[in-house]
């Protein structure tokens, strides 16, 4: 609305005038978006604004700036791509610039995406107020999940990603026979275990929980029915060892009614 | 020069002075210019608002994603940060206090970048909130929130303000004349320097060295600029005026790189899925329980074998082929325009909300100017007129009365003013 007769070319300052045959061609016209369109921000000086020694120093900027832009795509580029002969001669630097903060994964639903259902269920061994133990049934977390997600427009990360992604990670950092393979191992063991147990305190379980044990009932996808595949859909299961319920395998999630349904 | 260079046609020096003419052209557009500023301010719209939406979403269950008692507690991100140097404030104390005011920090400088009010700053309260808290549980995210993560620290290098913000308007309303004063800024700026040097007395704790740089160059240029308004404004003022320019064009650029970068990666290995090539693959994430918040809509797309391999290949040309339609206009918006609407889809058949708006914003950055300032038109009268309806419907004769009184006094201090 204002601002569009201070063009550019003129210098704001006393050395400011630039010669004539460098004058910056006006930017272009934004167009008029009608009352209420807001001010666009005229064009400054530029560089042809500026006197040679702040000029050198632009200069020196848009090429600082222009490499480190290319540099810095070229580095996500190789972070992306397969592994090719340039981030194998240089996967080091490639994740030195780009983890942690620039990590990225894009392989949303490929190479194929996710064909089976994973559930991940859990049992536990209560010590009951009348000094008896016992074993539950199979509470089936991953459920509860889909029946919180049913029907939600906005479904909650702890409903959509944490349990599901929480149990990834455990597999991921432990071998088929459940033995870490790595030193996040323990970390993921600890998560599974921690959410577990904050799923269990939603319930009345009649005593304190003692041991738990978790497993996986993966269960593939039926094929479409438009399709002549047949899929084998029969649930497999991964179980887990029994683990002893520590203080460090208590969450606390203050001002919910988890906390208070532990009590 | 070569004798060889002297013997040169007329023609093939004119050529010559050509090229140099274009590139002095646009060098100093790219100095003189912040390109875009239309697509820089729905980036930042986009993204503070669906990371404000987001945080506003998960308010009653933010200690379960990331408090110091959640399921993965404070000592267990301490121990995997401890292993890759991630960004998080939230690893200086392991109070609930301390958590509490860093989501109440995130909400507000996503609500004030949302605005654009002092949007440099609010981007770098937006950046330090996004980190803090994604990297504090980095198992709680997903691809959306990846993005947003990306855009956070691609954002703070951006002059994102031009149009659609607060500060636009401020700057408009000093361009007419009216003297505003600047208290704000400088209160904003002193009350960054106890977070900044509590990040270097905990330097162990607050992330990669260059992070850290980054953010107090940011707060040390907030101060430059200042002091090269008030007592340099030559030279020296329309010289970081030149570099902020630079850095947000090549930030931009970078934006859209990313943006090719994630449908290109997203596209080519999709290519080398057996069920993406037998046109299947949109079936079985209808049919996974944690993707599917509206069964009877995920049946109905699955049950037609047709429309499910039409989608498949669809979603598949359109990633692919997205960064080469850069080159052509036309191409560019119906593929960006069917990419929109896709990801509309994905929010509500796989209940991915956030992720979409944060994919959509993304997207945003290729939008077409015209388009926008078209957009920004009708909101802006539809917001007028509802404002006046409600003005209308409060009482007539105020209303009639209030109008008369400004239209006597318009012509007085205004002229006085300007």
């Amino acid at each position: 609305m204002h601002a569009y007769d201070e063009e550019a070319g003129e210098g704001p300052g006393p050395h400011g005038a630039a010669p004539p045959a460098a004058q910056a061609p006006a930017p272009p016209a934004q167009a008029a978006g009608g009352p209420a369109a807001p001010p666009a921000k005229a064009a400054g000086a530029g560089i042809n604004g500026l006197s040679l020694p702040y000029q050198i120093t632009a200069a020196v900027a848009l090429a600082v700036i222009a490499v480190g832009g290319l540099l810095h795509v070229g580095m996500v580029f190789l972070h992306v791509a397969p592994a090719n002969t340039l981030s194998k001669q240089h996967g080091e630097a490639v994740d030195d610039w780009v983890l942690p903060e620039f990590e990225q994964n894009w392989k949303l639903f490929a190479p194929n995406p996710l064909q089976q259902n994973v559930s991940v269920q859990v049992r536990a061994e209560i010590a009951g107020r009348d000094g008896g133990r016992r074993t539950t049934d199979w509470i089936d977390l991953s459920a509860e999940d889909g029946a919180a997600i049913r029907g939600a427009p906005l479904p909650s990360h702890t409903r959509q990603n944490e349990l599901r992604r929480a149990w990834d990670f455990y597999v991921n950092s432990h071998t088929d026979d459940n033995r870490p393979n790595g030193r996040r191992g323990h970390l993921s063991e600890q998560y599974v275990r921690r959410i577990a147990m904050l799923r269990l305190s939603e319930r009345e379980l009649g005593g304190r929980v003692e041991r738990v044990q978790l497993r996986s009932s993966t269960r593939t996808v039926e094929a479409p029915a438009w399709s002549d595949e047949r899929h084998d859909t029969r649930a497999y299961h991964r179980v887990l060892p029994w683990w002893t319920v520590t203080a460090a395998d208590l969450p606390a999630v203050a001002g919910g009614g988890r906390t208070e349904a532990r009590r | 020069m070569s004798p060889r260079a002297r013997e040169e046609t007329p023609e093939a020096t004119g050529a010559k002075e050509r090229v140099d003419r274009r590139l002095g052209r646009a060098v100093q557009r790219v100095t003189a210019t912040a390109l875009g500023p239309y697509q820089s301010a729905v980036v930042r719209i986009g993204f503070a608002g669906t990371w404000l939406f987001f945080l506003l979403r998960e308010f009653p269950h933010r200690y379960e994603l990331y408090g110091p008692d959640g399921p993965w507690g404070w000592d267990m991100a301490r121990e995997l940060i401890a292993g890759n140097h991630a960004f998080t404030v939230l690893m200086w104390s392991d109070s609930a206090l301390w958590f509490e005011v860093v989501y109440a920090l995130a909400v507000l400088g996503a609500a004030a970048l949302l605005v654009g009010w002092r949007t440099r700053a609010a981007s770098a309260l937006f950046l330090v909130g996004v980190l803090s808290l994604q990297n504090r549980s980095v198992f709680m995210g997903d691809g959306g929130d990846n993005v947003i993560h990306l855009m956070a620290l691609y954002l703070v290098l951006t002059r994102c303000s031009q149009v659609w913000s607060l500060d636009a308007r401020r700057a408009g309303r000093r361009a007419a004349g009216a003297r505003v004063r600047d208290v704000a800024g400088p209160l904003l700026w002193a009350a960054a320097l106890p977070g900044l040097v509590t990040a270097v007395l905990l330097r162990d704790r607050s992330g990669e060295l260059w992070l850290l740089v980054l953010l107090w160059l940011l707060w040390l240029a907030q101060g430059l600029w200042w002091l090269a308004e008030r007592r340099a404004p030559g030279q020296p003022r329309a010289l970081l005026d030149v570099v902020a320019n630079l850095l947000h064009n090549a930030t931009l650029a970078v934006v859209m790189a990313e943006v090719c970068l994630i449908y290109a990666t997203a596209g080519w290995y999709k290519v080398q899925g057996s069920r993406w090539q037998d046109g299947t693959a949109l079936y079985y994430p209808l049919k996974l329980d944690y993707f599917t918040p509206w069964p009877f809509l995920s049946d109905l797309l699955a049950a037609s074998g047709i429309m499910v391999m039409l989608v498949t290949y669809g979603t598949v040309i359109v990633q692919v082929a997205f960064p080469f339609t850069l080159f052509n206009r036309k191409v560019k918006n119906v593929l960006l325009a069917v990419m929109m609407a896709e990801h509309a889809g994905i929010a509500v058949l796989l209940g991915l909300p956030f992720f979409s708006l944060a994919m959509i914003a993304a997207d945003a950055v290729f939008l077409p100017s015209v388009f926008l300032v078209w957009l920004g038109a009708r909101i802006a009268r539809g917001r007028d007129r509802l404002l006046n309806r409600r003005r209308d419907g409060s009482g007539d004769g105020a209303a009639r009365a209030d109008d008369g009184e400004r239209a006597d006094a318009e012509p007085g201090p205004r002229t006085l003013v300007g």
